[in-house]
């Protein structure tokens, strides 16, 4: 089996997985007797998923190509997929949040489901990503994605929970909610410097400066300006609830913006 | 010169005016604010098209839009004065901060307890000593640390500290942030960056500016040859340039300039950026004479050969590489007995061309390409890395350090000793509360735990 065919059936098996989350949740066994098998599904699925990148990297070893499976949009959209899928287990493990991977689930499906749009095939690496700033600077952006990922799901979740009480019985304790939004940032901010300042190292090595103000940069730049402000008002003036997930969503926003949307604007970063 | 009248007379608004500046640059609110500002404008920057002059900005070039573009420098945000001026702004109000915060480090730094974020106490049977000796053995454990001993109105007081290099984290994040904003404006003065395109065999010693300027520089580059390498599946594989820097006529490097691996000499450092192909280097034909032998031979630009086994002279007037569906082609001028034509060789399809007894046909050619090389000076550059590596080590400190601090005070009561816990904790606040709580109930054999989000002590978690 090559690792695109691979994919295909992790894709559909987060789909199971989502909908065997949501069997459970609307079953009331979520919390009981489903609690542990939906788990180990899901804990399967995204094994599958781990195998398919390695998967990957090894097959383009054979064709005598060999990169880390990185380089374009397909292989990107599998490896972001990936990381919210592990924010999701770190928080499962963490906080023992089993409605934060219903709601991450669909967000993993749907990123994988894209991928079947695009074109799968295993290409050699061009001159402009043939550096070993390649492979610290997608992780570190894309490590830094997942956590915001996760915090816009519990964002999403406290605003629904504190906006009425019939849906609140049904949510995960709002301090808790509260936790998961303001410390997934608190993860995803780090890693996204990381990931701004490997790819500023990388830009003065492969462009001869270190910024250029490429619509990628700055809407990079954006979302950590955003975050930044986020956990000032948090650390700093104290802000919670509704206005902080409201934070959190426009950062998340801006997140899938400059992943997605710089595409329509001319720059650097065509390639992906 | 502050006379008496100004004092008498406006002492409560001169404060006032004073305070309010200082509060402006000192609180997180103005952070806020300037870090919204600087999203908002930096999306303007994304969506109006950033062009060097607003000439370019053709088809907006009238309408009260276009003045306003012009007036704030909408063509070209990221260098404009309001764009620098809140820069500047976040880097003083960055400074204001840290000013007001760094005076308090060191008393916190040599375990200093203000404000705790959790107190409970509890009352044990045994007394002081042997209580004492239960909470030294937990705790100790507990902080990886050994306790301090002090007394206060003649009671025990011990406390534990840990991780006080936590407290260094926000100096490092917020000096870092400076600097790299330092490193930016002394690039924007001091900096220059620019673009040259050399052909194969020359040599240069200028380059244009970003800003169109010619500048000149302290050395030749001189280009040997431009290396244009595929992949079997038809993707670029390597650009390279063969380069050799000269200084007063004398080889001072030689060496290769790849994407991705720029050449640095004297502070200046070479990209390779571009390329395009001006000229042609050399033609491969091939002769195939009546007798049916084929001979494959070379044709160079300027100067005349004969076609081997014939006696007719050919000499290479054009290339074109290859728009159309033939693929590339060149333009022959031949010329021999009877004979004075021009003939077009393309290397697909169009088959050989019969002059005289001979069939020429079209093989290969060479390009003559000349390289484009990105230069950049930018002395600021260094203070960003700096900045960068402030950054991370700060980051770095806040994630996977947490200073904690805990303060135990003991007494004697009627039936066995009291034992006052406060805490505090800069991050994780819930998890190190919980943490001392179950420590030191095991330890007494109580249940200190609470249920969470009911317990009454101070829970103000982060």
């Amino acid at each position: 089996m090559t690792s695109t065919e691979l994919n295909t059936y992790v894709a559909f098996g987060y789909f199971v997985a989502g909908f065997c989350y949501l069997g459970a949740y609307v079953s009331g066994l979520l919390g009981s007797t489903l609690r542990k098998p939906v788990l180990v599904m899901f804990l399967a699925v995204f094994a599958a998923h781990t195998g398919s990148i390695a998967l990957r990297w090894v097959e383009s070893y054979q064709m005598g190509i060999g990169h880390a499976p990185l380089s374009n949009l397909y292989e990107s959209l599998v490896f972001f997929a990936w990381t919210i899928a592990l924010a999701l287990v770190v928080v499962r493990v963490r906080y023992g949040t089993d409605i934060i991977v219903l709601l991450g689930l669909p967000l993993v499906f749907v990123v994988m489901a894209y991928t079947f749009f695009l074109d799968s095939s295993i290409r050699p690496l061009i001159p402009a990503l043939q550096s070993n700033w390649l492979v610290a600077h997608v992780i570190a952006c894309f490590l830094g994605y997942a956590g915001f990922a996760v915090s816009f799901v519990a964002a999403l979740l406290l605003l629904a929970a504190r906006s009425s009480t019939s849906l609140k019985q049904h949510l995960p304790r709002i301090d808790l909610l509260d936790e998961i939004v303001y410390r997934s940032v608190l993860i995803g901010l780090p890693m996204l410097t990381l990931g701004i300042i490997t790819g500023a190292a990388w830009a003065d090595y492969a462009w001869g400066s270190y910024w250029s103000w490429d619509p990628k940069e700055t809407w990079s730049l954006i979302t950590w300006l955003v975050y930044s402000a986020f956990l000032h008002a948090r650390i700093t003036r104290g802000w919670s609830g509704n206005r902080m997930a409201l934070l959190s969503v426009l950062g998340f926003a801006a997140v899938l913006f400059t992943y997605f949307g710089v595409n329509y604007l001319p720059g650097l970063h065509s390639y992906f | 010169m502050k006379g008496p009248q100004e004092t008498t007379s406006e002492p409560g608004k001169r404060d006032s005016v004073l305070s309010q500046i200082n509060s402006f640059f000192t609180s997180v609110r103005t952070t806020i604010t300037l870090l919204f500002l600087l999203s908002a404008a930096s999306i303007v920057g994304t969506i109006v098209p950033q062009t060097s002059s607003p000439e370019q900005l053709s088809g907006y070039s009238s309408g009260v839009y276009f003045r306003i573009a012009v007036i704030l420098d909408l063509y070209n945000v990221y260098r404009s004065w309001w764009f620098v001026l809140l820069l500047i702004l976040l880097s003083l109000n960055l400074l204001g901060c840290l000013m007001r915060r760094l005076p308090a480090i060191p008393a916190e730094w040599r375990g200093g307890f203000s404000k705790s974020n959790f107190s409970f106490a509890v009352s044990h049977p045994g007394d002081v000593q042997e209580t004492k000796n239960r909470v030294l053995s937990t705790m100790n454990r507990l902080m990886g640390a050994s306790a301090r001993e002090t007394r206060e109105n003649g009671f025990a007081v011990i406390s534990w500290t840990k991780h006080r290099v936590y407290l260094l984290g926000f100096p490092f994040l917020h000096t870092a942030i400076i600097i790299i904003l330092l490193g930016g404006l002394v690039g924007l003065v001091y900096g220059t960056r620019g673009h040259v395109l050399i052909q194969e065999g020359d040599a240069v010693s200028a380059f244009e500016s970003s800003y169109g300027q010619v500048r000149s520089l302290p050395f030749q580059i001189a280009v040997d040859k431009f290396t244009l390498s595929h992949y079997p599946s038809g993707e670029p594989k390597e650009f390279r340039s063969d380069v050799r820097l000269l200084e007063n006529g004398k080889e001072a490097v030689a060496g290769s300039i790849r994407v991705n691996h720029p050449l640095t000499f004297k502070g200046i450092s070479m990209y390779q950026s571009d390329y395009r192909v001006t000229g042609l280097r050399e033609v491969k034909l091939e002769a195939q004479d009546a007798s049916g032998k084929k001979s494959e031979f070379i044709l160079r630009p300027k100067g005349k050969m004969s076609i081997p086994g014939a006696s007719y002279e050919i000499e290479l007037l054009s290339l074109d590489p290859g728009a159309t569906g033939r693929g590339a082609g060149v333009k022959i001028g031949v010329t021999g007995p009877g004979e004075n034509r021009t003939v077009y060789l393309h290397r697909k399809d169009s088959g050989p061309v019969q002059i005289g007894d001979v069939k020429l046909r079209f093989l290969d050619y060479t390009p003559l390409y000349a390289t484009g090389l990105q230069i950049g000076y930018d002395p600021g550059a260094i203070l960003v890395w700096i900045g960068c590596g402030f950054l991370i080590v700060g980051f770095s400190l806040i994630l996977f350090t947490n200073h904690r601090q805990v303060s135990v005070k003991i007494r004697p009561e009627k039936t066995g000793s009291r034992i006052e816990v406060s805490g505090r904790s800069k991050r994780l606040r819930r998890e190190f509360r919980e943490q001392v709580e179950a420590g030191l109930g095991a330890q007494l054999r109580e249940n200190l735990r609470r249920n969470p989000g009911t317990g009454n002590t101070k829970n103000v978690d982060d």
